[in-house]
């Protein structure tokens, strides 16, 4: 998994390892670039903890802080039809808080890219990582989505998406 | 307060009752149900019923991981009631519905526009420059390393006449009486069987190149309308065609069927 963990930072930028982290994140503005911080709730779901006792330990990462257009996501491999069954999935395991059984996940893309594609589909999004599957059958959201996606964002344009 | 367990009541139903909200509360973690799908109060009623009824071990364990589920969907309607707080809720029944409507193009959009993906940066490291290094210094010549090649190669292929596929008895009228043969057989098999012949069981033969030959001349009695071949499921079976019409069957199925060498 790539990021750097909090205790990875002390141990190799020093105590003082936010402020040059701060430092670092000017640095990176001017390329469109920007550090995050990403936590965890430890038990999988969606809501965390506020007061943060739950929380597993942050990891950095450094992301993309614009947004990609079309032509630039073909241009990195992604395909257009891919990248909408990606949105719809993970849309509704938002909706479903976080978690929903494989089954009714690929029933959801079946309908809009037929039975065969969909199990395809999700098995493409388990392996890049945006989506995870536990050994009963149940998918929630893979740790790329928690660090890629805004979540709230998705939702508002999904759900004020004209059709 | 613990409540006088019914006559009527038993250690077999308590057990199949606790059983049922066991398997509600883990079908709502699995997430099959809705957590408010179950009315805990019922659930803690139930336990409570039959608690003053359990004296073995097994049971208090089975009245206890009851309990145990049961907090568990407590705590899942907890989250479920902050989640529809959120920002983050929408109906999942809504979002199928906009996901099956909406283009594709404009799914992507949407999707791209709160994507944020993960900078990633390749770096060669002196660790890495010296095993490139390694590598390079280790390798063979590249001659030597296509005479190895040679000797792995095995036997160029070779062209064959008519008079070496007459010795191998797959052309000429050696070949013609073999197949007549091979139906007179399969005829004489089907009639002290009276019904179709096992695929398998004709072809086998004492050993694999004798099998491999005679499957061989199956697929031509196939072909040349010699038999028939049916297929039902897993099972092969061949029924001999009385009056053979000698021609290829027309719009005829090519079926591969692989030989095991251990056949």
């Amino acid at each position: 998994m790539p990021g750097a963990k909090e205790w990875e930072l002390k141990e190799k930028v020093g105590r003082n390892y936010e402020q040059v982290l701060d430092q670092l994140n000017t640095m990176l503005a001017e390329l469109d670039l920007e550090i995050k911080k990403v936590t965890e709730p430890r038990s999988g779901q969606m809501a965390a903890d506020e007061d943060g006792q739950r929380m597993d330990e942050p990891r950095y990462y450094v992301t993309l802080k614009g947004s990609l257009g079309l032509k630039e996501a073909k241009m990195i491999g992604w395909r257009i039809d891919n990248l909408a069954a990606l949105s719809g999935a993970i849309a509704y395991l938002v909706a479903k808080q976080g978690k929903a059984p494989r089954e009714d996940l690929e029933k959801v893309v079946a309908q809009k890219y037929g039975r065969w594609k969909a199990t395809t589909l999700v098995d493409i999004f388990l392996r890049s990582g945006y989506l995870e599957e536990d050994d009963a059958g149940v998918m929630s959201l893979g740790w790329r989505t928690k660090s890629e996606v805004n979540l709230p964002a998705l939702m508002t344009k999904m759900t004020e998406g004209r059709i | 307060m613990e409540q006088k367990p019914k006559a009527s009541q038993s250690l077999a139903a308590g057990r199949k009752e606790l059983k049922e909200v066991i398997e509600t509360c883990d079908a709502i973690e699995r997430r099959k149900f809705n957590p408010f799908f179950l009315d805990v109060k019922l659930g803690v009623e139930t336990l409570r019923e039959y608690f003053p009824l359990w004296e073995a071990f097994q049971d208090n364990c089975l009245d206890v991981h009851a309990l145990n589920r049961l907090s568990e969907v407590v705590r899942l309607q907890n989250t479920q009631l902050r989640f529809q707080s959120s920002a983050l809720y929408a109906e999942p029944e809504f979002v199928a519905k906009k996901f099956q409507r909406m283009s594709e193009k404009h799914l992507a959009e949407v999707f791209l526009q709160s994507w944020h993906p993960i900078a990633e940066m390749e770096q060669l490291t002196n660790e890495a420059l010296s095993a490139g290094l390694d590598y390079w210094n280790l390798l063979l010549p590249i001659q030597e390393r296509w005479k190895r090649r040679d000797y792995s190669r095995g036997k160029n292929p070779e062209s064959a006449d008519s008079n070496t596929l007459m010795e191998l008895g797959i052309h000429g009228e050696g070949f013609e009486a073999r197949l007549v043969g091979l139906w007179k057989e399969l005829m004489e098999l089907h009639g002290a069987q009276n019904g179709p012949i096992d695929y398998w069981k004709f072809a086998k033969a004492a050993n694999h190149q004798e099998t491999v030959q005679r499957a061989y001349f199956i697929s031509f009695l196939v072909t040349y309308g010699f038999a028939k071949m049916q297929l039902e499921g897993e099972q092969i079976t061949l029924l001999p065609i009385e009056r053979p019409t000698g021609k290829p069957a027309e719009n005829g199925v090519s079926v591969p069927i692989a030989i095991p060498s251990e056949v």
